[in-house]
């Protein structure tokens, strides 16, 4: 049974509908990719999980219980859990407490097990350990995306929503995301990525979905996918000549 | 794409302009004249005589409430303070100063304007309601402070007596029932007048700005000169008001022109609903005679006001009149003249002028750290369809809002026609003849499609000139994007692809000469995408010059003439639409690249 | 000399209420950006929550403080669930124009219900006083700076040192992130109003025997609690305490050497000129609109 699985989601804003029927599935263990342009409706696909969207239409379903009627507390409390786009960093706050504040969803933990689970996620980010006092606005844009998916992983999820990583970041700092993500995996932690930037989504994933105006337009392994001119069609058009 | 069947739309008719009487016209003519005729007839008892004539003067000076929050949605808890400045300069004018009634009324209702504009002014340089609130109860309580306690001019708490009611000629305003009559006809003209702002360009230009006002600066408004104007008008209802006033009682003290006073206009605002004539007249004469009428309000009718102005905001924000207006539509059809069948718009090639329609030259624009917009060059040539692309978060919408003028520059210039527009305000750059629309969709919801592109038709140098007359140049607009046929619909009732096309509409209905698209394409189906593009193909056949935010390559390469290519806030790529996409740093700005080296 | 020390002690005694009250105000601002037109009523209602406690109950000062404050704590969730709650969405325009209604049927309510003249309440120490050196300090004022002090400690405590307080800083900081990480959003804003309504109320048992216990006591408080945050820098903790303590000698040495009937406009005529020209306070950070 898949950990995720979307079944024909149609959802919008106001008048506007953005996904038009979309079903996908995430298996436990994977690297999901969901890609596509600017506006095609990857955000919007996040938000009908996350359950800050609500539907019109279809049905998500996470390990077995449907959840798309759940508030959003609800769903992260079950172990979905997401680091959203633009990172959301509680500016005023330290690392140390944004982390502990990532454990909202647990229920009760007690202080030393706080603390260890603390210290885990400051191990496996060294960048943010030599910072961990410093407040949210003082780190660099990298900094806080690394911060975002400590945060996201501090909650144990079962399945982790990293929405657009990359955005706004340099090149080199692509780079270090990258490998956290190759290490969050190599500890069984299931991902569904969402990504514009599709070459680097693709040397993660071991799937991936491709959005155009809110339909699935192309689904497959990252291989094939990578080799697919019809991709680079979904980002700068020429697939309707 | 589907448009609603055309409805009747007869040719232009003379006197087009005139106010035809129709049946909802007709019936408010009749129900005023009505109680005109009953209020001056009917004996009533003295008091009853002058709390109506008390509810009059308030309901005047409410409809300065009615301009300042209901058309321009800004707030005063300060009105009292006008209402008292008319009140007290014709008391002490006539009875202290000896001078004539009306030389009197007149100086303080200027008296009045000039603080209203000083307070104007102020509300400017403050940001936010409640900071607007706030000074206006500061106003309100040193004005309270300054009647109480500066006796040699105003008397102090003992007030002032034997005010004389303002002289006729012909005609003695003695007897309390003529007093009110003529405070009725009076409330009629005024009301009448400021119905009919509402329905004149500047209460177009309020409500704009009302709603959204950082998109009315930029379609064109001059939105510091409306809020001024705004607040100057309502001091000089509150005036005129508190004028009357003096003549319900004959007396006025520092009592009636407290901060209660400025909440109770409020209230009375609210309580009829705030954009509507009838409904503060009906506020008025709720709040009078309340307390009269319900023993028990007498010692707590202001305990009772808050809690209704706590209920009215939770239950029924658009007031009495807004929830009887609803029971009365169902019955009664508001008014639609016919509207005028005209050609769509045309634009006329300009005369010979430089080839390079607007130029940006060097521009930076950084937010504290973030470079937004880093050292861009761009050329865009008259005529041409010019694309603007590039990956989220690439600087397109802040390159586009430093050219309208909502940012100025960090660094480098904006060069319009030659002439630089580099750090002027939005809505001076509008008159230079640049439209543009935006990524959110910023309508007046509320009102008609016609009635929104109304609003731009009125801010163009050539508008009226051109084709005789807003409606027409609006109903011109509309036929151009081909939605004529629905200008009366509410504009939130329609689909989401005809509130862009009547946005574009608004753009073009004050005959720019640029103008600028944001994401015109974003939600839009197939099919409104391909009228779009015709659309846009149209406009560049009639020599406007457009530039295009897109994601849509497929928009991109069937309309635009040349591209520019954004990435992390510089230009990364410029030529057609063919030639950058072969650019493997185009296609890396999009795709990504993963470095290979590890 | 002794004259500008007692205009002092009595200027930072006022101060420390406009203080506590502007701390309230503050902190429903930063998690619901609602401006409270009210609190400086609500203030009031803690002061007469006093008095009933003490003239009807006959409880001892300090039991008669703590219940008021109790009082004030269900009054604030009350005040959140039923004001703030169905208006929450819905603009500024409607919150602004409700919180004035509250301020007014407060006001008029207290008057309909205890009658307009003002009552006089002991304090927990009566009339005693003590010197330092020449300056005169009344016990009262004394115990006002003294639970400012504790509150600042408390309030700071609470805010970094506690998990609740730094969920609390979340959703103000920023609402949406704090949904998605399974805070309740909702009950945090409850205990917000809650908390601040109770520091309004400590501020009115704490400020009713020195001034009278009256009605139209909870304006002038409200005003000047905008005005130091205003001063201190809208939005920020700190600059609400400073612009306070400010405030409160502003007002006092105005009273004094220039006018002292116009004594309430001055602190009006230091926010308008704060406003024209540093909008952003003292301490607070000039936000760029952004489009």
């Amino acid at each position: 049974m898949s950990l995720l699985e979307l079944r024909n989601v149609s959802a919008g804003y106001g008048q506007v509908e953005v996904l038009h029927g979309v079903s996908l599935t995430v298996e436990p263990g994977e690297v999901v990719a969901l890609l596509g342009a600017n506006g095609a409706g990857k955000t919007t696909t996040l938000r009908t999980i996350s359950g800050t969207l609500k539907l019109r239409s279809g049905e998500v379903w996470f390990d077995g219980v449907r959840i798309d009627e759940l508030s959003p507390r609800q769903v992260v409390c079950r172990g979905l859990v997401q680091v959203p786009e633009a990172r959301h960093i509680f500016p005023g706050l330290t690392v140390r407490d944004n982390l502990l504040l990532g454990m909202s969803n647990r229920g009760r933990v007690s202080r030393s097990q706080a603390a260890a689970d603390v210290d885990e996620q400051l191990r496996l980010f060294p960048v943010l350990r030599d910072r961990a006092d410093a407040l949210g606005w003082a780190l660099s844009g990298g900094q806080q995306q690394m911060l975002a998916i400590a945060r996201g992983l501090i909650a144990k999820p079962r399945l982790l929503l990293i929405d657009e990583a990359s955005l706004g970041l340099a090149p080199v700092t692509v780079k270090q995301v990258l490998e956290i993500v190759r290490e969050i995996r190599r500890r069984g932690t299931t991902v569904l990525l969402v990504e514009q930037n599709a070459a680097v989504a693709l040397s993660l994933a071991d799937r991936g979905y491709v959005l155009e105006t809110g339909e699935l337009a192309l689904e497959g392994t990252a291989g094939q996918l990578s080799a697919d001119v019809r991709v680079s069609h979904a980002y700068l058009g020429g697939s309707k000549a | 794409m589907t448009i609603a069947a055309p409805t009747t739309i007869r040719p232009l008719q003379r006197g087009f302009r005139g106010r035809r009487v129709t049946g909802r016209g007709a019936l408010v003519v009749l129900v005023v004249v009505v109680l005109l005729l009953v209020t001056a007839l009917y004996p009533f008892n003295d008091l009853y005589t002058l709390l109506l004539t008390q509810a009059a003067s308030f309901a005047v000076a409410a409809l300065g409430l009615v301009i300042l929050i209901g058309y321009s949605g800004q707030i005063s808890l300060a009105q009292a303070v006008f209402f008292g400045i008319g009140a007290y300069a014709l008391a002490i004018g006539v009875t202290t100063v000896h001078l004539e009634f009306w030389v009197a009324a007149v100086a303080g209702i200027a008296l009045a304007a000039l603080l209203g504009l000083l307070l104007g002014l102020v509300s400017l340089k403050v940001s936010g309601l409640h900071y607007l609130a706030l000074v206006t109860i500061g106003v309100q309580t040193i004005f309270e402070l300054w009647l109480l306690n500066q006796v040699n001019v105003t008397q102090g708490p003992q007030g002032i007596v034997n005010i004389p009611r303002a002289p006729l000629p012909g005609l003695s305003l003695d007897g309390d029932q003529a007093y009110l009559v003529f405070c009725l006809c009076l409330l009629c003209v005024l009301g009448s007048l400021v119905w009919w702002i509402g329905r004149m360009r500047i209460g177009r230009a309020m409500r704009a700005v009302r709603e959204n006002p950082l998109a009315a600066e930029v379609i064109g408004i001059p939105t510091y000169r409306v809020k001024v104007e705004a607040f100057v008008l309502s001091a000089v209802f509150g005036a005129v008001g508190g004028i009357l006033y003096t003549g319900a009682y004959a007396f006025i003290s520092p009592d009636d022109f407290d901060l209660n006073h400025s909440i109770i206009f409020l209230l009375l605002t609210v309580l009829g609903g705030s954009g509507s004539v009838f409904g503060v007249t009906l506020g008025a004469v709720l709040v009078v005679f309340l307390p009269e009428w319900l023993e028990f309000l007498q010692n707590t009718y202001m305990a009772v006001y808050g809690l209704a102005l706590i209920l009215l905001m939770i239950a029924m924000p658009t007031g009495i009149w807004g929830g009887l207006r609803l029971i009365v539509g169902h019955w009664i059809k508001p008014a639609r003249p016919p509207l005028p069948a005209v050609p769509p718009l045309t634009f006329r090639a300009p005369a010979s002028k430089s080839e390079v329609m607007l130029a940006v030259r060097s521009l930076s624009m950084y937010f504290g750290g973030v470079k937004a917009v880093d050292g861009v060059d761009m050329e865009v040539r008259r005529g041409q369809v010019h694309a603007l692309v590039g990956p989220n978060g690439s600087g397109k919408t802040t390159l586009l809002n430093v050219i309208t003028g909502i940012y100025e520059p960090t660094a480098g210039d904006v060069l319009l026609d030659d002439r630089s527009i580099t750090g002027l305000r939005p809505h001076v750059i509008a008159s230079r003849g640049v439209s543009r629309t935006f990524q959110l969709i910023r309508l007046l919801r509320s009102e008609s499609v016609l009635e929104n592109v109304m609003v731009g038709a009125q801010v163009g140098r050539w508008a009226e000139q051109a084709h005789g007359g807003l409606t027409a140049q609006a109903m011109a607009a509309l036929e151009l994007v081909g939605l004529s046929s629905i200008a009366y619909e509410d504009a939130k009732n329609l689909p989401y692809g005809h509130q862009r096309l009547v946005e574009i509409a608004r753009a073009l209905a004050s005959m720019p000469s640029l103008l600028l698209l944001d994401e015109p394409a974003a939600g839009l189906n197939d099919a409104e995408k391909q009228h779009l593009v015709e659309l846009i193909a149209r406009l560049r056949s009639e020599s406007l010059t457009v530039v295009l935010i897109e994601h849509d390559m497929e928009i991109v390469r069937s309309v635009s003439d040349a591209v520019t290519v954004l990435n992390f806030g510089k230009a990364i790529a410029e030529g057609t639409c063919e030639s950058i996409l072969r650019e493997r740093a185009v296609q890396e700005a999009y795709m990504g690249v993963v470095d290979v080296v590890a | 000399m002794s004259e500008v020390g007692q205009l002092l002690v009595a200027g930072i005694a006022i101060g420390s209420v406009y203080a506590l009250v502007a701390l309230g105000f503050v902190l429903i601002y930063r998690a619901t950006n609602v401006v409270n037109f009210a609190q400086g009523d609500l203030a009031m209602l803690g002061a007469y929550a006093l008095l009933v406690t003490l003239t009807v109950f006959h409880l001892p000062f300090w039991l008669a403080g703590l219940v008021s404050l109790g009082v004030m704590a269900v009054v604030g969730i009350l005040f959140g669930l039923g004001l703030y709650y169905p208006l929450r969405n819905r603009g500024f325009m409607p919150i602004i124009v409700a919180t004035i209604g509250a301020s007014v049927l407060f006001e008029n309510g207290i008057v309909a219900g205890f009658g307009a003249s003002p009552h006089v309440v002991t304090g927990m120490f009566g009339t005693g006083s003590f010197h330092i050196g020449s300056v005169f300090v009344n016990d009262q004022y004394a115990l006002l700076v003294g639970i400012l002090v504790v509150v600042t400690a408390f309030q700071f405590w609470f805010f970094e040192g506690t998990l609740l307080g730094k969920k609390m800083q979340a959703v103000s900081q920023d609402k949406q992130m704090a949904l998605l990480l399974g805070i309740p959003v909702g009950l945090m804003i409850v205990i917000t109003f809650s908390y601040s309504t109770a520091l309004a109320g400590l501020a009115g048992v704490l400020v009713s025997p020195v001034l009278f216990v009256s009605a139209g006591l909870g304006s002038g408080i409200t005003m000047n609690a905008f005005a130091a945050t205003v001063i201190g820098g809208f939005g920020d903790v700190t600059g609400a305490i400073v612009g306070g303590l400010v405030l409160g000698l502003v007002d006092t040495f105005g009273g004094a050497y220039i006018s002292f009937t116009y004594e309430q406009g001055f602190g009006m005529a230091v926010v308008i000129l704060f406003l024209l020209f540093r909008p952003q306070g003292l301490f607070g950070e000039r936000v760029a609109e952004k489009a």
